[in-house]
This record gives structure tokens, sequence and C-alpha cells, in this order.
């Protein structure tokens, strides 16, 4: 900011940081964006034939695959919208009650959620098929709301839980002697007031419930029940020599632009979701 | 009352995490396969026995544990480095901050699968560079010494963004007035970093490291869509394996023998983590 | 005027507490308290913090429950009765305001979910907020009111509830010093005097004694003395009574005979001879009056006094009979 030759060298340094930085984090989505709209031969030709080959037939392909892209997309929005209403509808509760309480239970409980919310969660996928199977869950997309409401939840209860801890309980106090019932005091005070800790823990339960893999993957075998995950890998697996790379990569760029815009607009409640997650958790 | 509150969500979490491992501990005790027409029937301890005579597994241990390693390691040096670029207050710093989190947010297996077309040999774009420069293409996915490399590139590219998030959050707790007064007394600005900075951050490296630990020790959809455990399961990790057992050879009793026996490993390293910690902890006064 | 707000409450009557006791982990925080507000009469419970004064609010309230002791409102026994079915009206120390909502919406929401109709609790609103001149403010939010604003909406939330008590958490704690003077009578004006019977909570013996009609003074859990500011100020029961009424605190000079001699400061007076000869430490100068502090053989002393003694002056202070407090030296009671 200032032009004195002494801060002219960290302002340089730091510009050449961030250059770097932006570099390292958006060259290779960019190079998918790149490769989407080339033409295959062109893709093959490296840098030489940069003045024609561009299409946008890559996007047409994977739109009008069968399935279409588009079902993929709608398919992980719907699981992810339902899992997350799922989680907070049962983590609010649960966050509320173990808020209130300060005894030997809610060590034991607040220990188990820290526990389950490191767990590396990819171990529970086989027990969790057999249910879905016995309980005639598989290919039923609706049903991916259960386990991916069960394996947010630990982080949502800690998250939760936090923010009513620090409202001042005098709030809900007064509530409780203008006679408010607890139905009221949730709708009317409470949740108003822990609102942006509920948004980015939903945020998070959603990215969480977008991206998920393994489950959907053993649990959805139809190919329109898909989410995204498992179609992107059923895409990979489809053979790795004779890659339609064009197509790959616009699959990764339809992919990946839901989830840029959600990351842009709620990027202040996200980023307070996750640092809230490690400080609090 | 308050146990009624509690009580949906405690079902759930019991439903989702305890049951699984009690239904294993009694999978691993029968043999499920197609030889018993995918009928359990008991075998007592044999699954055990076979896991530990089985290299795969030991070796997939080491391999899994190889990753988590290097890949922890590199993503808490990077972050530290990009959480101390994101402290320091300039223009632009939110919408960088928020670029710079699409990695983390990006699906895995999406990213897992514009990886392969980047480390492409010979037609990807890194390839392409070194071709340029004279130098011969490398088969990242398809040479033993180069796959787990290129799983820990993209898993650094990542998760790097998180750890960098949560160290950033650290360093935002640290009063700046500790700078100042350090400045007062001569200290220069490395000294602050050795002597203020990572001292206090040492909260934050540490749940970020259990976290990301914990994650990469049970790293499965990178590997999944990147490599698919090749070449010759030099990538192969025990999450995959386990799948693998399930899935593939449909050896169910063994599939949850494996992934018993990843949970044991894990409990093994976490008490070593903590023990190491008390250690840490107790040569600082 | 002002207060036909507070006396349109329901039939109200008077509040008992009966051998109040109350532990917390094992802490005896209440003892055996007995206490009694007439309608329309304003108790404080006086103390320092700790004494147990706080608890014994939320206890009136609900909001915790006695370990043992009645409570009666009215004649009727609310003990076991949930705090919103209780019709107490309460003013915390931090006010307690709904920070999300404006002034408006913060009064109006307890009639709302009460199912006031809304023309009423509309009417309701207006009145309270013209009494308490917070008709400018009904738009902003409590984040955007000054102390004193916030504490004029959290009585106008009080009063629109019609309790049958008023339950007031020192409400001037947050408030500058010059504010609190202005708004004490304000406070009377609006809160006693109608029919229910208010309870306020302080540490402050000044705020005590310009506001109540009684005090009860409490130290450790236990009520020291419960009587008018007068009687508390003329015979104090004990030395805890006796040290926290009245301003500077009470002199107390050992006779050496197992009792203590307690002489308030603005009884002391020079003396021709007699008394006790000390000499003039330091002053405080309060305009009116200054505030001495003399070394005397029985210890430093203070003194007030309209003269104009200098530092080091030597003089022989002396008091009428009837200003003198005697306290037994072992168990601190009034001899």
């Amino acid at each position: 900011m200032s032009s004195s030759p002494l801060r002219q060298r960290p302002a340089l340094l730091r510009i050449s940081m961030v250059a770097l930085l932006m570099l390292w984090s958006l060259a290779p989505m960019l190079w998918q964006l790149y490769t989407s709209l080339r033409t295959p031969e062109s893709l093959l030709a490296g840098l030489a034939g940069l003045g024609g080959g561009w299409t946008l037939a890559n996007y047409s392909a994977v739109l009008q695959a069968d399935p279409p892209f588009g079902v993929y997309l709608l398919n992980s929005t719907v699981v992810g919208a339902l899992s997350t209403l799922l989680t907070l509808a049962l983590a609010i509760p649960c966050a509320y009650a173990l808020s209130r309480r300060s005894d030997l239970l809610k060590l034991v409980i607040g220990g188990g959620l820290l526990a389950a919310a490191v767990f590396p969660y990819v171990l529970l996928f086989l027990a969790l098929l057999q249910v879905a199977r016995q309980l005639g869950l598989a290919n039923n997309l609706l049903a991916l709301c259960l386990p991916y409401a069960g394996l947010s939840l630990p982080l949502a209860v800690l998250l939760l839980q936090a923010a009513f801890a620090d409202l001042p309980v005098e709030l809900e106090e007064n509530a409780l002697l203008e006679g408010f019932s607890l139905g009221q005091r949730l709708r009317w005070i409470l949740l108003p007031l822990i609102g942006p800790a509920v948004v980015s823990t939903g945020l998070l339960v959603f990215l969480f419930s977008w991206n998920e893999f393994p489950i959907a993957l053993t649990w959805l075998s139809r190919s329109e029940l898909l989410t995204l995950a498992p179609a992107m890998a059923r895409i990979a697996g489809s053979s790795v020599f004779t890659v339609p790379h064009g197509a790959f990569a616009a699959a990764t760029v339809l992919g990946g632009v839901p989830l840029l815009a959600l990351l842009l607009i709620f990027q202040r409640q996200i980023v307070a979701g996750l640092t809230q997650g490690a400080i609090k958790g | 009352m308050s146990l009624l509150l509690m009580a949906p969500a405690l079902l759930l979490l019991l439903a989702v995490f305890l049951w699984p491992m009690l239904d294993y501990a009694w999978l691993s005790l029968q043999a499920q396969t197609v030889f018993t027409g995918l009928k359990p029937v008991p075998v007592g301890l044999a699954n055990w026995e076979r896991l530990l005579g089985d290299g795969r597994f030991w070796q997939d241990a080491a391999q899994t544990l190889r990753f988590a390693v290097v890949s922890v390691g590199l993503e808490l040096l990077l972050g530290l480095a990009i959480a101390l670029l994101l402290h320091q207050s300039w223009r632009g710093r939110g919408l960088v901050r928020s670029l710079s989190l699409l990695p983390w947010a990006l699906p895995t297996t999406v990213m897992a699968l514009g990886w392969r077309w980047i480390l492409n040999d010979p037609n990807g774009p890194i390839n392409g560079v070194m071709q340029s420069l004279g130098l011969p293409s490398l088969p990242f996915l398809a040479s033993t010494q180069l796959a787990w490399l290129a799983v820990v590139l993209a898993d650094t590219w990542k998760t790097t963004p998180f750890v960098a998030l949560l160290l950033l959050a650290g360093l935002q707790m640290i009063p700046t007035d500790l700078y100042e007064a350090f400045a007062l007394e001569g200290g220069r600005p490395w000294q602050g970093l050795r002597r203020i900075t990572l001292p206090l951050l040492r909260p934050y490296v540490l749940i970020a490291l259990i976290f990301r630990l914990a994650q990469a020790l049970g790293v499965f959809d990178l590997v999944a869509v990147l490599t698919g455990g090749g070449p010759a399961s030099s990538t192969e990790t025990l999450a995959l394996y386990a799948y693998l057992n399930a899935m593939r050879f449909l050896d169910f009793g063994y599939s949850a023998t494996v992934m018993l026996g990843m949970f044991v490993l894990l409990l093994a390293s976490a008490l070593l983590l903590v023990l190491a910690q008390q250690r840490w902890r107790g040569a600082r006064p | 005027m002002i207060n036909t707000i507070a006396s349109g409450a329901g039939p109200t009557g008077d509040l008992r507490l009966e051998a109040l006791n109350r532990r917390i982990a094992g802490r005896q925080i209440l003892a055996g308290i007995d206490l009694a507000v007439a309608p329309g009469e304003c108790l404080a419970l006086l103390g320092p913090s700790g004494c147990g004064k706080t608890t014994i609010l939320r206890l009136i309230a609900g909001l915790e429950r006695p370990d043992g002791g009645r409570i009666l409102l009215a004649g009727r026994d609310i003990t076991a009765l949930s705090p919103g079915r209780r019709q107490v009206a309460m003013v915390f120390q931090s006010y307690a305001l709904y920070p999300h909502l404006s002034v408006e919406r913060n009064l109006l929401l307890g009639m709302e979910l009460r199912g006031v109709p809304r023309q009423r609790r509309q009417q309701e609103a207006d009145r309270v907020l013209s009494m308490l001149q917070l008709e400018s403010f009904r738009s902003r939010r409590p984040s955007e009111l000054s102390g004193g604003q916030r504490q004029r909406v959290a009585l106008a939330r009080a009063l629109l509830r019609r309790p049958q008590v008023f339950l007031l958490d020192e409400p001037m704690s947050n408030l500058d010093a010059q504010l609190r003077e202005e708004l004490r009578p304000q406070l009377r004006a609006i809160l006693c005097g109608g029919e229910a019977p208010v309870v306020y909570v302080t540490h402050d013996q000044k705020e005590a004694m310009g506001i109540a009609d009684r005090i009860a003074v409490l130290q450790n859990g236990r009520l020291q003395q419960c009587g008018t500011p007068q009687e508390l100020y003329a015979s104090p029961a004990n030395l805890v009574v006796a040290s926290f009424i009245g301003r500077p605190q009470i002199n107390l000079l050992d006779r050496g005979d197992g009792s203590l001699l307690g002489i308030r400061p603005e009884h002391l007076q020079a003396v021709e001879e007699g008394g006790v000869a000390v000499r003039v430490l330091s002053r405080e100068w309060h305009g009116a009056s200054q505030q001495l502090t003399v070394a005397s053989p029985h210890g430093d002393l203070r003194w007030i006094t309209s003269g104009a003694e200098p530092i080091n002056d030597q003089l022989r202070l002396g008091w009428q009979l009837q200003h003198e407090h005697r306290f037994d030296l072992d168990t601190g009671l009034r001899c």
C-alpha cells in the first residue's frame, strides 16, 4: 500500500505467493475447463494447435448421454438437501438438550460424538450395505439420507451444541417466565439466534452428502439413480485407455460448477462452520 | 425430557456407528463367500489367522501408513505457509481464501478423474510441459514408483485448504499485542514465528493432524478412482482392500475381518499419537 | 396514572417464603429463609455477591427448585409450579432482551404467544411504550439502544406480563452512577405502590435504601435482618448489618470487655474534653462535608464533618449515648 522502498519487496513477494497459491488451487480445474472445450484431435496435437479446435460438443455429449448428466446433479442435489434437513431435524433437539446438561452423560456423549466425528466412516460401508439389503433400501435414492444423516450427526451436534451453549442463558429463562413452551422457545428465540451456526452446519452436511462416495457406490446400481460421485467413478471405470478426455473434462466441470457457486455464495458460512468445528469440537 | 430430545439422534448414531462394528465382530467369525452360497457359516478364528498371514493386508497397511504420513506432513507444511499468507491483510484476501477452498469442496471422485487426465502419459499437461522441455514423459499412473506419489499429490491438493483454514483460525486467535511486545523487546519477525506463532498454534496443528490422519488412513474415494489401487496393488489401501474383498471377491467374512483389523490398527496409532503428544507436552514445562 | 398499569393485573396478594433451603453440589446456598412481601410493597434483598440473594429471586421465579420450604403467592403454594405458570416477571441484570427482535417485537412476542388478541396487544404495547418514553425507539434493535433505554424496554416487557410478582435482579448495575440516581425515583414510581409485590436484588445499600420499603440483608445464605431502611440504620441486629448499612462504614471500637462499640462516622463530633484523642491522617472532600480518617488509640476511625480540620490536627472526638451500638464480640449480635 505504501510506496516506500522498504515495503515494496514484501508486497511483491506476497503478490507472487498469492499468484502461486491461485495457480496451485485453480490450475487443475482450469485445465479441465480448457480440455472440455477442445476437440479430441486438438488435444492430442499438444500446445501447437491452439488456434482452432474449440468446441462445445463435449458438453452436448455429456448432457445428452443416457442418462443425461443432469440426472446425476439432480440426484445429488435431492439427496444432499434431504440429508441436510434430516440431519438438522435430528441434531437440533439433541444439541439443545446436550447444551442444557452438565453431567457425566454429557461428557460420555460428547466424547462419543468427537470420536465418531473423526472416525473414517468408509469402514462402515459393508454393514450398512447389509442393513440396506435386508430392509430393501438398496437402489432407493431417498434412503441414502439415513446413513448420510447418521454420519453427519456427530459434527452437526457438536457444532450446534456449541452454538446453543454460547447463548446467554437469561434469554431462554425470560422466555420461560413469559410462559413459552419448548417449541416456542426454539422457534422464536433460540433458533433465530443460532441461525448462522445452523446455516454453516447445514452447508457442511450438504457438501458431505453431495460428495459422498463409498455408500452411494454400494447402495445404488441403477444408473438413473446414481449421485454425482459414483457416476464419475463409473465414467472413469468405463475404460482407461480409450478415454474420451474431452467428455470427462466436461463432466468434471459440470460437477464442479455447482459447488463453486455454493462456495462463492456461502464462503463466510462455510469457513465459519469449518473453523468452529475445529475450535469448539 | 432431555433424553427424549436426544433419543432420535442417538439411536441413529448407534445404528450407523455401533451396529456395524458389532456386525463385523460376528461376521469375522463366519465364512460367507460364493463357496458357502453367500450364507454365513461359522469358522471360528480362521479369518483372523488368514489376516495375520496375509501379505497383501500388511503390504496395504504399510502403503496406507506411508501415504497418510507423507501427505498429512506435506499438507501441514503447505497449509501453514498458506495460512500465514492469508493471515496478512491485503485487498482481495476474502476472494482468494474462498477460491483456494475450491479443491476441498469438490467431490473427490470429480477431481480424481481430473487428475487422471492431468497426469496422463503422454497427453496430459504435465507431460506436455516435460516434453517441450526435452525431458522424457513420465508414466505417473503406470509406474509402481510414481503412482503412490500421484495419489499423495492429488490428496495434498485437495485437503491442504482444509488444513490451511484450521491453522488460519488458530492464527487469528493469537493476540497481535504479543507480536508488538516481542518487537519492542527487539525480536525479529522470523523469530516471532518460531517463539510465538508455532507454540501457540500447537493445539490447532494437533487438531488438524488428528482429523487428517484419521481421514488419510481411511482413504478410499481417491485411490478407487485415480488408480484403482494399481498398478500391481502398489497404491492399494486397507479400505480399498476391504472393499475389494467384499464387492469383487464376494468374501464378506474376510472383508469384515480386514475392516476390524484396520480398526485395531487405527486405535493403536491413535494411542501412539496420544502418548507421543503427552511426551511432547511433558518435554516442555 | 403510572400505577394503573402495574395494578391492572389479576387478583394479587402477598408473597411468602417459608423456610426456603437450597443446596448446590453439597454447598448450602440458602438456609431457612422466611420472608413476606405485601402487595405493592418493595422488598430489597441486599448483600455481598454470593450471599444467595439472586438464588432467592430464581426460586421465586421457578428457574430453580428449593431443596426445602415453600413459596406462597396470594395464599397459593406455587413451589412446584413451572415458571411460565407463576405469572412472575423478572428484569434480568443483563436485561435479556431478545437481540434479534425490535423493541416493539420484544414487547409483542410474549402476548402473541399467550394468545392475546392482536388489537389488544398492540394497544398494551403502545401504552407501555409511551409510558416509558420509548415510542421513538420502537423499531430499533436492543443493540442500538443505550443502557438506560434497554433497562426501560426490559421494564416495559415486565409490565406487559401483568405479573403477580415483580422480580428485579440488579437492574441498575450496568448503568453509570449518575443515571442510576436519576432512574431510582422513576423505577420506584413505576413498580411500587401497585398491587403486585416487588422483590429487588442489589448489592448497593444506597440503592436499596432509596428504592425499597423494606430491606432484607443476607450473608452466606442466611437472613441477617429484615426491616425498614430506618430500622436497619438505627438498630442493626448484628455486625454484618451494621457494616452493610450506612456509608461510610460504621466505626467499630474494641472495648476490651468482649464487646464492640459501633459509632457511625456522621455521629462523631469534636469535643473539648472526654471522648478519644485523635490525629487527622487524611481527608476526602465531599463538598458540603468532608470525610476524615483519624488515628485513635482504638485504631483508625472514619469521621464525617462539615468543619475544615487540617491534616495532622490533633483533637478529641465524642458522641452522644443514643448513637452508640454495642455488639457481642463472639456472636456479632447486638447487645
